[in-house]
């Protein structure tokens, strides 16, 4: 992961307007977005999100202004473009627009094909897509048979097929239910771990507040907030006029604040994070098992899932599992409140586990953890 | 017992011969007059196809759908008259848009019910301004976006003014402020005598807005009554796919940390921070005011002022007088009271008693803002 400031794409004062249209799409837009901040483009129905991200790659050409990738003025020939969506790929919100091939694993070969790879690293992308987006299974299916939420999948993986360094993601829990939205979540944040930029749209707020370092807010076209989440959502006004409703656990830590006294930051963002800051006694340990250690795992605890890999190992198996989604939270709640838990993870999950362990220990509280197979941490 | 408003026995329905499991399996519910009820369930539970059995439009495979006590008959004569007293406002709006312009696709529906001429303009108006689409009468649908369309799908539906409402995920994709309007366009409806019925996948909206919660899971449906004791089975929760709210797992931590009873569940933030408000803070007071038909004189306050009901909304924007809470204003005003602030509620007469009754219903939790 990249902890440069290194700007990845910029836009320069861009404007654009649908041709018959009366109004500006986007007004004089100035946007900066860096290599591996997890940035989300907030904004009501048809302010704008969806326009701004099809000018990030070059589908769409603005009228004034410009689009700079990695410094360099996207300029608009052939072999600009082809450049541009080699390094920035978007994931449209409705996957019906961007679904081609009539088997899943046609369907993820169709762009690399389209770049001229040669089959067998296509073969190696293919596998590698399908295994992260739990897709192995059907994926000589029909693309016209899978649910709503495969299709969503199936698009994610077309773009980790690609290994863009930038992820541009539409709205890409839309219309999920919540534990499909939870494992797609999941997806996303393996992926920025493991070094891919995101960028995704969304007017959850509640979503945006619990993933985002940075925010970029959208009103009518018009950019009105970049920064952090905390100062934008401190600022009711703006947060009102841009369509935009408080996050529940911004509203909770503010109010548990001011009655105790005690200053609002480190704001939590997720209820695990807001558990921590008020939590005291006595935590219960955290066991952290890879797929290899799960014959190891003590009795007696609760156990979670974390990551696409072991999700599919632990049904495979047909392990008793009590968190089979959102495990990460529900484990740890847990241990805030005094029990042990364990959480099995993917091998390549367990340094993400410990950074967000890590957070939780900024907001005050330790929880102890040990992982199988590691001697004791 | 009064006779339910809806009730199904041993519904049984697949859509073809062909499918592994039917769609909705030995579904027996029963929905009384007057009660909030939220249909729950992953996406493919069965929660549009119960909805359809409800109107009419599919008839089950084994087992009856009661309205009234009377089994539903499937004559034309009688399904138009029980789709003059049940309306349903279906997910995609683009499923039920039949017409060029808003105002037409309205009509539509009130024309179909033999509303007579002379009120269909007001009801047109009337139902574009419940869903925040007050200046887009005369625009043509094609040219509107999706969450828009949605709103004109729902003011179609609010506009018929029929005895029972069902509404199949009526926030699904709209942003957070609109979904805000059209559920209090929902609560005032229900608040006035409608019956509504409403299906999401959104625990935290079902658990906020309903009385009742029925779940489906795969065409079964595994619980029906009041929410908190679904989700306090973290096992069910999950193997219906679903989430358990925010607020649920907010007050079941806190209740582990201080030893106390998880109930009364408080389901909104507002309750949640009603009940972990310390017993010695100080609590502002809710000024409610019940708007008439003239323009309220707000005066000099340096309260924050909230303001919720069609008839106060209309007014406020009309004289464009300053509002702090636009939308969702109850739940803000009360939150502001308990932060030790005093606020200032406007609200339409017909929902007045309830929207007190709402506040003082708080005194459950802990310590509730005085209403004067």
């Amino acid at each position: 992961m990249s902890g440069s400031d290194l700007v990845n794409i910029s836009t320069k004062n861009l404007s654009f307007s649908y041709k018959y249209s009366y109004t500006k799409s986007l007004n004089n837009i100035t946007i900066n977005i860096k290599n591996g901040v997890k940035t989300v483009i907030l904004g009501s129905n048809g302010a704008g999100k969806s326009t701004l991200f099809f000018q990030l790659n070059g589908v769409i050409k603005p009228d004034i202004g410009s689009v700079k990738i990695d410094g360099v003025t996207l300029k608009y020939r052939r072999k600009d473009l082809k450049f541009a969506r080699s390094k920035i790929y978007i994931v449209f919100q409705n996957p019906d627009e961007q679904i081609f091939g009539q088997t899943v694993e046609d369907d993820i070969a169709y762009s690399l094909r389209n770049i001229g790879m040669s089959k067998d690293l296509i073969a190696e992308r293919v596998e590698d897509a399908l295994f992260q987006t739990g897709l192995t299974e059907i994926r000589e299916k029909s693309t016209l048979q899978l649910s709503y939420g495969q299709k969503k999948r199936l698009i994610i993986a077309g773009a980790i097929a690609m290994r863009p360094k930038v992820l541009i993601m539409d709205e890409p829990t839309a219309g999920l239910d919540p534990q499909m939205s939870l494992e797609v979540m999941e997806i996303i944040e393996y992926l920025h771990y493991n070094g891919t930029t995101i960028v995704m749209s969304t007017h959850d707020v509640n979503l945006a507040y619990a993933w985002a370092d940075e925010i970029n807010v959208l009103r009518k076209g018009e950019l009105i907030y970049t920064g952090v989440p905390e100062t934008f959502f401190s600022d009711l006004p703006a947060v009102y006029s841009s369509g935009m409703i408080l996050p529940s656990i911004f509203v909770i830590n503010k109010s548990i604040c001011s009655m105790k006294g005690i200053s609002e930051a480190p704001h939590p963002r997720t209820e695990t994070q807001l558990f921590s800051k008020l939590a005291s006694g006595p935590k219960g340990t955290l066991i952290i098992a890879d797929i290899k250690n799960i014959e190891n795992i003590p009795e007696g605890t609760h156990i979670g899932v974390f990551g696409v890999i072991a999700k599919k190992t632990v049904n495979d198996r047909k392990l008793k599992v009590d968190y089979c989604f959102n495990g990460f939270e529900l484990c740890v709640g847990d241990c805030i409140s005094g029990t042990n838990a364990t959480l099995i993870c993917d091998a390549g999950c367990i340094p993400l586990v410990e950074y967000k362990l890590s957070i939780l220990r900024n907001m005050g509280s330790d929880i102890p953890y040990r992982t199988l197979g590691r001697g004791d941490a | 017992m009064a006779v339910p408003l809806f009730e199904t026995e041993n519904l049984e329905f697949s859509y073809n011969s062909r499918q592994s499991r039917p769609s909705l399996d030995n579904i027996n519910i029963a929905i009384h007059k007057g009660v909030r009820a939220v249909v729950l369930g992953a996406n493919g539970a069965g929660k549009s196809t119960l909805f359809y059995q409800l109107n009419g439009v599919l008839k089950p495979k084994k087992g009856v759908v009661k309205y009234n006590g009377k089994p539903i008959d499937y004559s034309q004569n009688s399904l138009y008259a029980l789709r003059n007293e049940v309306c349903v406002a279906v997910q995609n709006p683009d499923e039920q848009i039949f017409s060029v312009t808003v105002e037409e696709d309205i009509a539509f529906g009130l024309f179909n019910t033999g509303v007579h001429r002379e009120i269909i303009d007001k009801s047109i108006d009337d139902a574009l301004f419940k869903v925040g689409m007050a200046g887009y009468r005369k625009k043509p649908v094609s040219q509107i976006s999706k969450g828009q369309r949605k709103r004109v799908a729902l003011a179609g539906a609010f506009a018929v003014n029929p005895k029972v409402l069902i509404l199949d995920e009526p926030t699904a994709g709209l942003d957070p402020q609109t979904s805000c309007e059209v559920m209090e366009a929902i609560d005032q409806i229900s608040i006035t005598g409608t019956s509504v019925i409403i299906s999401t996948h959104d625990v935290d909206l079902a658990y906020a807005w309903a009385d009742e919660i029925y779940v489906l899971k795969n065409g079964k449906m595994i619980y029906s009554g009041e929410p908190g004791a679904f989700f306090s089975d973290k096992k069910s929760v999950i193997s219906a796919e679903l989430a358990i709210p925010h607020s649920f797992s907010v007050n079941s931590y806190i209740c582990s940390m201080r030893g106390e009873s998880e109930t009364p569940y408080p389901r909104t933030d507002s309750q949640v921070i009603c009940k972990i408000l310390p017993s010695d803070a100080k609590v502002g007071k809710i000024r409610l005011i019940r708007t008439s038909k003239s323009v309220p004189d707000i005066g000099k306050i340096d309260e924050r002022i909230g303001i919720y009901g069609f008839n106060t909304r209309r007014l406020f924007m009309d004289s464009g007088l300053p509002v702090d809470y636009n939308f969702n204003a109850v739940e803000h005003c009360i939150i502001e009271a308990l932060n030790g602030n005093n606020v200032t509620l406007y609200c339409d007469e017909c929902i007045a008693d309830k929207i007190d009754s709402r506040i003082k219903s708080l005194s459950q939790f802990g310590k509730c803002p005085e209403v004067i």
